[in-house]
């Protein structure tokens, strides 16, 4: 009670004095500035770019699975560009297998002659050798050679294998948001379908088109 | 995931066919994208002179320049390279670092910064995927997580392994803790469950498919690289819940890269 007394008693004292100061002001007019202020506030913004970085896919092609005959296969492509030199990608493919050479043997090894084959992986890439395609006078495309490597599931005959993938390919650019891609890659993996447990290769080789986004 | 009848269905509709009308699809999309342009960024040159790559990359050459003082409009960026149109309509790539040096309309300078750590810190979504050993089987999973606090992020895994003799799947939700989430090595506990599908290889004789609960315990370590780009390691113990009276334990070890949007 006693400090809230003394501070209005301050506050008073303050009052006065303030008061007095502006009556003694009072007379004078404010001065015209002597450069006046001309401030225009201004939109201060950072850019919003466009970026794409994201490749989504398809292609097609052939695969060759080692002992079960060559088909065709097709597929999708999810990518993301993490700078310029390396993407990362994540695949989606099926094709078909063929026991027919067996089977004209007389040793079928799948229910049926034809099977599907699926596969996925997740793959990082790396660009090398920048540069230009020419067509004719006119026109150049943007192109990079890529190696890619990584590792996913293949499926087929109900058995799925843990495979290995590497492949190198060629990627050109028509347009900066739409890609062409040649590739070839061995996908690698454990068979013991035919009695012994031994590593695989089995070729692809594809066409793809993709868009940025 | 699961495979089965449906899914040598699904096989008949042709492969191409299928590739051929999602790209239809896609390209509808990209051309939709590029035909909806905005007004675009202006900035003004501030160094002696921008160089324009015909390409987005520091190996493709350097076909023409922007000069001081010259305005240029900014089309889009990839990865850390932006496409630029001149006041002499040519159309080039600039890198990121030559950027910087440019203001924009307002005067404002350094607007072009990369991805910060600031950035990694307030990180919403993240994806990623890693590849180890689960019980000596190679095993490879993908995940996709959701910060729900400065401490926590919860994650949703699928994982496969592939061994000799079976393919184990792994689906399970985790609730992740960092206690020190401001550093760029920061580690990691994490709580999970799920479920789990172990499926014998059909040239094996007399084995079922087994399926039940899962739960999961994990500690490990992330590092922010660059951009939006981390790495991580960790190590899990996985308890498969096979019926009332009897649990399976193993354990996992893996490696991996995930990126933040």
């Amino acid at each position: 009670m006693a400090n809230s007394t003394i501070s209005r008693i301050l506050a008073a004292a303050a009052g006065a004095i303030v008061s007095a100061g502006a009556a003694a002001q009072s007379p004078q007019t404010v001065p015209e500035p002597v450069i006046p202020a001309q401030v225009d506030r201004r939109d201060v913004h950072v850019p919003k770019i466009k970026a794409n970085d994201v490749e989504i896919g398809a292609f097609a092609g052939i695969l060759s699975v080692q002992s079960f005959g060559t088909k065709p296969s097709a597929g999708l492509r999810l990518g993301y560009h993490v700078t310029e030199d390396y993407f990362i990608e994540g695949t989606y493919g099926r094709s078909k297998v063929s026991d027919q050479a067996y089977r004209r043997l007389g040793i079928p090894i799948f229910s049926s002659e034809e099977v599907p084959l699926t596969y996925y992986n997740l793959s990082i890439g790396v660009n090398l050798f920048p540069g230009e395609v020419f067509v004719g006078k006119d026109w150049a495309m943007t192109s990079a050679v890529y190696l890619v490597g990584g590792v996913g599931n293949v499926k087929f005959n109900n058995e799925g294998h843990t495979a290995y993938n590497f492949g190198i390919g060629i990627r050109v650019l028509p347009k900066d948001w739409f890609s062409v891609r040649f590739e070839i890659r061995d996908h690698m993996f454990s068979s013991d379908l035919l009695g012994k447990n031994e590593l695989t290769h089995n070729f692809e080789m594809t066409l793809g088109l993709a868009a940025y986004f | 995931m699961r495979m089965g009848a449906g899914d040598r269905y699904a096989y008949k509709t042709d492969p191409t066919h299928l590739a051929g009308w999602c790209l239809c699809a896609l390209f509808a999309l990209a051309a939709h994208g590029t035909w909806a342009e905005e007004a675009n960024e202006r900035v003004t040159v501030a160094d002696p002179y921008l160089e324009l790559h015909t390409g987005p990359g520091r190996g493709y050459p350097i076909f023409d320049i922007a000069q001081r003082g010259e305005s240029v409009e900014i089309l889009k960026r990839h990865t850390d390279w932006f496409k630029v149109r001149t006041e002499r309509r040519k159309e080039g790539w600039v890198s990121r670092a030559q950027m910087e040096a440019t203001l924009t309309e307002a005067g404002e300078t350094k607007t072009f910064r990369d991805v910060l750590f600031e950035d990694y810190l307030a990180r919403r979504m993240e994806f990623g995927f890693s590849f180890g050993r689960l019980k000596h089987d190679p095993l490879l999973s993908a995940y996709t997580g959701y910060r729900l606090h400065e401490n926590f992020v919860a994650e949703l895994t699928v994982a496969q392994s592939t061994g000799d003799f079976s393919t184990t799947s792994l689906y399970y939700v985790s609730l992740v803790s960092q206690p020190f989430p401001d550093s760029r090595w920061s580690p990691f506990f994490s709580l999970g469950a799920g479920r789990f599908t172990n499926a014998p290889k059909a040239t094996l004789v007399s084995a079922a498919e087994t399926s039940g609960g899962l739960a999961n315990a994990a500690i490990g370590l992330r590092y922010y690289v660059t951009r939006q780009f981390f790495l991580r390691v960790e190590a899990r113990r996985h308890v498969a819940l096979i019926n009332y009276n009897s649990a399976d334990h193993f354990n996992e070890l893996s490696a991996g890269a995930a990126f933040f949007f």
